[in-house]
């Protein structure tokens, strides 16, 4: 309790408060929530620290100037009351001096308000109107990839598959939401042939706005799923936000992913379906997964394509065949489409398979959605081990419906039956306990309290034979 | 929840690979399993005892602050009382804090330690150990002894003459019973591991000076002759009464250039072949790509000398292969290997962890054996007297 306390008055608080606000990407909502739940602040700075970038720096050095000087003033303040027998100020300077942390954890506050409200939105906006004429007048296909996950590899996997015979661009990483469409229509070439835009949905109206400017040709919805429900409160306005992508190509050159099963009150004669058996009249056969990738056939009547992949799972290759039909629809060659296809890997943290200690990890941090996670749960189940370990501390956002989502995960983890569960302890390991304990998990559980110190030592769990399964990570601000 | 104590450093040669032993592949594993309270307890190389979490700290020898440490800290006090307990000051008014402890998980290579006199105290406390006991290690130590028992039984070993170091102060006998075995010759201290001491002789011109290094590290000293067509292979097993192969592991050595203590633990084992994976103790081979008969022979025989010798817990058993004859020779044992060997337990699909964990059950489950051994007969002769 004490040493708890100690950090409010100690050189590093500033610290600690400027790396919550760039955790939260200064986001003023969530980081007054995670301050008003922090419970000790010693534990905040554990994993990650600030990275020093121009307005870190600068926040930080307000923050220790601010808080500097109100100390020195409620010392000097007390010293004077004290010395002219005037007790009236000796109560205003214990208060201004306890206040201080406080205090300057929510002044700074004021400043990024205002700049946000009167620098960084009009500046944005004028940014995007910009890029609205730069995609209007560009002459590339533009397609545009929405849903509640998947996004990111669906957008990677077609990058890849259509750079073999045209000139592709697709926006960098994640980057998804507007001032990115801005910047990535800014660093366009202008002789593009096809244009990826990916669109990170957050707030109800997000994906009408992006559609707006980005005036994309195809539409691909990869799911959807609980995400973001604290500004969608549910599934069902997440969905009609998403779809709104389709309502803008009048639903014409919509393709999603079949495997979704909240997308179905959604769906309309009029959209192209695609999943692991095909897509329209492609059809997959002979698939084949194991930890180095996919393989399997895609035929349409006599054409038959062999393709093979590095991604590993089968629900990729709904978006590989997917990827292969629009290639072909936009003018790459089979033999092209087959050569991009052999080009798709795993991405950083996706469903990443890596060796630790002669056994394999698949990386899946960054998965936070229920589909996905399930999706890697199949695979953990289909995939042959000597021993099998799933590790997960669940998943975050996801509203009302937490509670019944990890219990879900909970029964989820039970069909694919691991040796070993462990469960990075967090506000929804009951939940997810629960579920496994209703699906009648026989094997063991563990629960880590502290998650740095077990991926650091997960080498020493782990040996030939094994097959690791970690899925999600949550960020500090979610601790 | 049960209290381990592992125990490291110890007035041996091997006293810095013993540190790394206890630090890495079973202080770190035991406290991940979450099911165990580990302590540090640290025998210095002068023999004094120390017992504090700081020990677990690789840093605190590397940077050479452990002396300081020892400067200051109390030493630790054994108590034999219905098992053991660690006692030492807390330097406060007096007190003394007192640890009871439920297993012992020695972690000391060489003398003083893994050659059974750790252990021998050990029994005396009655306290679960893990490894094997004081008679198996006593006997694994000398090499020339396990060699003994090992023949008797009807495994093949090299031949060799083994003798004291004192009688190398008049070396005629010694020499003249070296003359007959064929050169080339190993020549090494007949209790160290971690190939210290060891020297290869080609012809008698060398022997005496391989003889007088190795009668400078041990009391007693063995000669060897060397196998043709060699290769090396070495098995690490665990168990008590069914024990458990990992995977056979050849060391890429040539014979010219076989592992001595700086391959093996300094130069990260850069000498020789330089093919191969590398593991605690330098690159190899793992599992050993040899015929398949020749592989299950290798094992069956270690697995042999394992069960012969008496071993439990476990131990390492060395090789000596001649690819040619396909004869397989017993070269020794090592009654606790450097890092529990556990790259190649990991190859064999046991985690560190994991490896922890069921040498503890080992530990107690031959200590509850045990138990049911009666250690009192009644008898008059007192009142005779």
């Amino acid at each position: 309790m004490f040493g708890a306390l100690t950090i409010l008055y100690s050189p590093k608080f500033a610290r600690v408060i400027a790396y919550m606000l760039q955790a939260t990407e200064y986001s003023i909502t969530a980081y007054i929530r995670w301050f008003w739940r922090t419970e000790d602040f010693r534990r905040i700075i554990y994993r990650k620290d600030l990275v020093l970038t121009r307005p870190s720096r600068l926040i930080l050095r307000t923050l220790q100037l601010g808080m500097f000087l109100q100390i020195v003033t409620a010392i000097v303040l007390g010293i004077w009351s004290t010395h002219h027998h005037t007790s009236i100020f000796l109560p205003l300077a214990v208060a201004l001096l306890l206040i201080t942390p406080i205090f300057w954890a929510h002044l700074i506050t004021i400043p990024l308000l205002l700049g946000r409200y009167l620098i960084i939105k009009p500046y944005y906006a004028f940014e995007v109107w910009k890029s609205r004429k730069l995609f209007t007048e560009h002459r590339a296909t533009r397609i545009a990839v929405g849903g509640s996950y998947g996004k990111t590899s669906m957008k990677e996997i077609l990058l890849t598959v259509l750079s073999e015979g045209k000139k592709t661009a697709a926006t960098p990483a994640n980057k998804n939401v507007s001032i990115s469409h801005a910047r990535f229509a800014q660093s366009l070439e202008g002789d593009e042939e096809i244009l990826i835009i990916e669109f990170g949905e957050g707030a109800p109206g997000d994906v009408k706005k992006f559609t707006s400017y980005t005036k994309p040709h195809i539409g691909v919805i990869t799911g959807l799923a609980p995400a973001h429900l604290d500004k969608y409160k549910t599934v069902e306005k997440a969905g009609r936000d998403i779809f709104s992508l389709a309502d803008y190509l009048k639903d014409q050159n919509v393709y999603v992913n079949a495997e979704s099963s909240e997308t179905k009150p959604f769906l309309k004669s009029a959209f192209h379906l695609y999943s692991y058996q095909g897509v329209d009249r492609w059809v997959v056969s002979n698939l084949k997964q194991s930890i180095e990738g996919v393989k399997f056939v895609l035929s349409n009547g006599k054409t038959k394509i062999d393709l093979r992949s590095r991604l590993i799972g089968n629900h990729q290759v709904g978006p590989l065949a997917l990827a292969a039909v629009l290639g072909l629809e936009l003018g790459l060659s089979a033999e092209e489409v087959k050569a991009g296809v052999a080009k798709t890997e795993p991405f950083e943290h996706r469903m990443e398979p890596k060796q630790l200690s002669g056994g394999w990890l698949i990386d899946d941090t960054y998965n936070g959605n229920i589909e996905g996670m399930k999706a890697g749960l199949t695979l953990l189940k289909e995939l042959p081990a000597k021993r099998k370990v799933y590790i997960t501390p669940g998943l975050v956002d996801q509203g009302k419906n937490s509670v019944a989502i990890h219990e879900e995960l909970g029964k989820a983890i039970t069909k694919a039956n691991p040796d070993l569960v462990v469960l990075i302890k967090h506000s929804v390991t009951d939940d997810i306990v629960r579920g496994i304990n209703d699906g009648n998990y026989k094997g063991e559980l563990r629960i880590e309290s502290d998650p740095l110190d077990f991926y650091t030592n997960l080498k020493h769990f782990m040996a030939t034979g094994d097959l690791v399964l970690m899925q999600n990570d949550w960020a500090d601000n979610y601790n | 929840m049960k209290t381990v104590a592992v125990i490291f450093g110890g007035r041996s040669a091997e006293h810095d690979v013993s540190i790394i032993t206890a630090l890495a592949s079973i202080i770190k594993p035991l406290e991940l399993t979450n099911q165990y309270r580990v302590e540090a307890v640290y025998i210095a190389k002068d023999g004094s005892w120390y017992w504090d979490d700081r020990l677990k700290d690789i840093s605190l020898y590397q940077s050479g602050e452990i002396e300081d440490f020892m400067r200051k800290a109390p030493k630790v006090h054994l108590l034999f009382d219905n098992g053991l307990m660690l006692v030492k000051s807390s330097q406060f008014a007096g007190r003394k804090m007192y640890r009871k402890v439920d297993i012992v998980f020695p972690a000391t290579h060489g003398t003083y330690g893994e050659d059974g006199t750790l252990m021998g105290l050990l029994e005396m406390a009655n306290v679960p150990y893990v490894g094997c006991n004081f008679r198996v290690s006593a006997v694994a130590m000398d090499k020339a002894l396990a060699k003994k028992i090992i023949v008797y039984s009807g495994i093949k070993s090299t031949p060799w003459v083994s003798f004291y170091s004192n009688e190398l102060s008049k070396p005629k006998s010694v020499l003249e019973s070296i003359k007959k075995l064929s050169y080339p010759l190993f020549v090494k201290p007949a209790h160290l591991g971690s190939s210290i001491g060891i020297s290869r002789v080609e012809s008698e011109k060398e022997l005496m000076n391989a003889l007088e290094v190795a009668a400078h590290y041990d009391d007693k000293v063995i000669v060897e002759e060397e196998v043709k067509n060699l290769i090396e292979l070495t098995l690490p097993i665990m168990g008590n009464d069914d024990p458990i192969p990992a995977l056979l592991e050849r060391p890429l050595t040539k014979p010219e250039d076989f592992f001595d203590f700086d391959t093996k633990y300094m130069q990260g084992g850069k000498k020789g072949s330089g093919k191969g994976t590398k593991g605690s103790q330098g690159y190899s081979e793992l599992p050993a790509k040899i015929p398949k008969d020749l592989y299950d022979k290798a094992e069956k025989t270690a697995l042999e000398a394992y069960k012969t010798l008496g071993c439990s817990g476990i131990a390492r058993i060395d090789l000596l292969v001649n690819s040619k004859t396909k004869d397989v020779f017993f070269n020794e044992v090592n009654p606790l290997p450097g890092g529990l060997y556990a790259h190649n337990w990991q190859k064999a699909g046991i985690s560190s962890v994991e490896l922890v964990n069921k040498l503890i059950g080992y530990a107690e489950d031959k200590w509850r054996d045990k138990q049911k051994i009666a250690t009192s007969f009644s008898t008059n002769y007192l009142k005779q007297f």
